[in-house]
């Protein structure tokens, strides 16, 4: 049973976390620095999120184009950003997807803390309890 | 009847090989100098030396300019020239020695499990060696007795009938088992070992530990004498009742088909670009000998049918090169790295060194035929890619099964 049960609930709780993430100056300034553009991809259920240093735009008002593109399903998001699944797990494992500047990418990852301490709360906030709909 | 939809692939518009960044370049062009300055007049003569016999200091010479650790970022003292500048590196020391070239290669195979799984403790414990004063080699050991291909063709593992293992053992892990045909075994420091854990089925516990190859328990077995490539060691690896740590299984238990697949899908558009490298040595000299021998009363490379060979030739070399460096980019470019591009770059690849080695030979005639030379070494040479990373039938298969998937249908 997938974690998040439709679009609305993953646009809430994902477009809240790189709402968080871009209002990080540490974050924005890595963006800035490497030149990146984030356009991610969630499968089951679609949820499409473009990430630029000054704005979140979410589903049909994000654009094509980015530098970097990641495709994973909102189920391998969840593992992620709980903190139960690592990436470069899931990177070997084909669960994400990563096209681009991919080293770039994964510089980021350490600068992720302040969305990491928050997902908890902004699931618990939807009402998804240990990857399940209450 | 349903009826299958095979892909075809969109022309490609993303990649643009003027953007090769500087440093990349420089690194190219300082290997170019060391294979042709310090490399190509002695192989020849390491050719011919006894199968063990081994020259540290080139390895100590291609050390210093960052041969061992140009794979490795820039954070872990690397150089972090991408996949690309690796195989444009490999494409350099192949023109001058494959078997050099391979040493390389086959340590930075080594290394790759360890930079896959992101672990810092594991990073720092074994990569750390490659940005000090003194070269240290890694080896990768998957091959065994009854065990080859069925290691490279995930399909293959529950059938595979591999006999290295590990054992639960306490914190830890006991290792047993015999691995052939490694390359650097003799001589590595350590080696990336895949085992399958006890009690699953052929290989489908295939798990991937690093083991110090000074551990009590290892033994190198002898050095093999090859056909060619005989300016790097290839070797047995004995394991018995070996202790691994917990810490140094990489990515987990059960995680090696995963790593395996990656770690030949990263590697194989840099052995492209060894068989590139080959195919432009033999080139080089027919063009050579080519443009100097006077038949019939005119030079060869002006008799309509030798014209026609050393073009065929000169664009099979070129096209080698374009996939080879399509495959790399898109492996410095997607996670997990494409299966596709490599091994089309290294099927086509392949068959160029031989074919072009072959032609050279021809061409040259009694002389092409002689040791001393060095065209009859690159025809021995251009054998042996064809062997390890995949041989053709393994890599056919992996095209073929690319042809009939649909990434949009994985089950991410």
């Amino acid at each position: 049973m997938s974690v998040y049960p439709d679009s609305s609930t993953a646009y809430a709780v994902f477009g809240e976390l790189f709402t968080i993430l871009t209002a990080d100056e540490e974050f924005t300034e890595r963006l800035r620095d490497a030149d990146l553009t984030l356009r991610l991809v969630q499968t089951k259920p679609d949820c499409v999120i473009h990430v630029t240093p000054d704005q979140v735009r979410l589903g049909d008002d994000a654009p094509e184009d980015a530098s970097v593109t990641i495709k994973m399903s909102c189920d391998t998001a969840h593992r992620l950003w709980s903190g139960t699944l690592l990436m470069p797990a899931a990177v070997a494992l084909g669960k994400v997807r990563i096209k681009g500047k991919v080293a770039k990418v994964l510089e980021l990852v350490p600068i992720l803390q302040p969305a990491f301490d928050r997902y908890p709360q902004l699931v618990a906030a939807q009402g998804l309890v240990d990857g399940a709909a209450k | 009847m349903t009826a299958t939809t095979v892909r075809a692939e969109p022309a490609e518009t993303d990649l643009n090989f003027d953007q090769i960044p500087r440093s990349v370049q420089r690194f190219v062009d300082e290997v170019r100098d060391f294979a042709q300055g310090v490399l190509a007049p002695r192989a020849v003569r390491l050719d011919q030396q006894a199968a063990e016999e081994f020259d540290w200091e080139v390895i100590q010479a291609g050390h210093d300019i960052g041969l061992t650790r140009a794979l490795l970022p820039r954070e872990l003292g690397g150089l972090g020239v991408g996949v690309l500048g690796l195989a444009m590196a490999m494409e350099e020391l192949a023109a001058a020695d494959p078997g050099i070239a391979l040493a390389f290669g086959a340590t930075m195979l080594g290394q790759t499990p360890v930079l896959l799984t992101g672990d810092p403790d594991l990073q720092q414990r074994y990569l750390s060696d490659f940005a000090g004063p003194r070269a240290v080699l890694a080896c990768n050991a998957v091959a065994e007795e009854e065990a080859g291909s069925d290691l490279v063709i995930p399909q293959h593992f529950p059938d595979a009938r591999m006999r290295t293992t590990l054992r639960r053992d306490g914190d830890g892990y006991r290792l047993n088992g015999h691995k052939r045909f490694i390359t650097n075994g003799a001589v590595a420091t350590f080696s990336a070992v895949y085992a399958n854990l006890e009690g699953h089925p052929g290989a489908t516990g295939l798990t991937c530990v690093i083991v110090p190859l000074d551990a009590p328990g290892v033994r190198r077995g002898d050095v093999l004498d090859k056909m060619g490539y005989r300016n790097c060691l290839g070797s047995e690896l004995w394991f018995d009742d070996v202790h691994v740590p917990a810490r140094d299984v990489v990515g987990g238990e059960c995680q090696g088909a995963a790593i395996n697949v990656a770690q030949g899908n990263m590697a194989r558009s840099s052995v492209a670009a060894i068989s590139t490298g080959i195919a432009r040595h033999a080139l080089d000299l027919a063009v050579h000998w080519a443009g100097e021998r006077v038949q019939g009363g005119k030079l060869l490379r002006e008799h309509q049918m030798t014209a026609r060979r050393l073009a065929d030739m000169a664009v099979d070399v070129d096209a080698a090169r374009l996939l080879y460096q399509r495959a790399a980019v898109k492996v410095d470019t997607q996670l997990p790295a494409p299966e596709r591009e490599p091994a089309m770059a290294k099927l086509f690849a392949d068959r160029v060194a031989v074919e072009t080695a072959s032609t050279a030979v021809a061409l040259m005639g009694s002389r092409g035929y002689m040791r001393s030379y060095g065209l009859e070494k690159v025809l021995r040479d251009s054998f042996g890619t064809r062997i390890f990373e995949g041989t053709p039938e393994a890599l056919a298969l992996a095209i073929t099964d690319c042809l009939y998937r649909d990434d949009d249908d994985d089950d991410f």
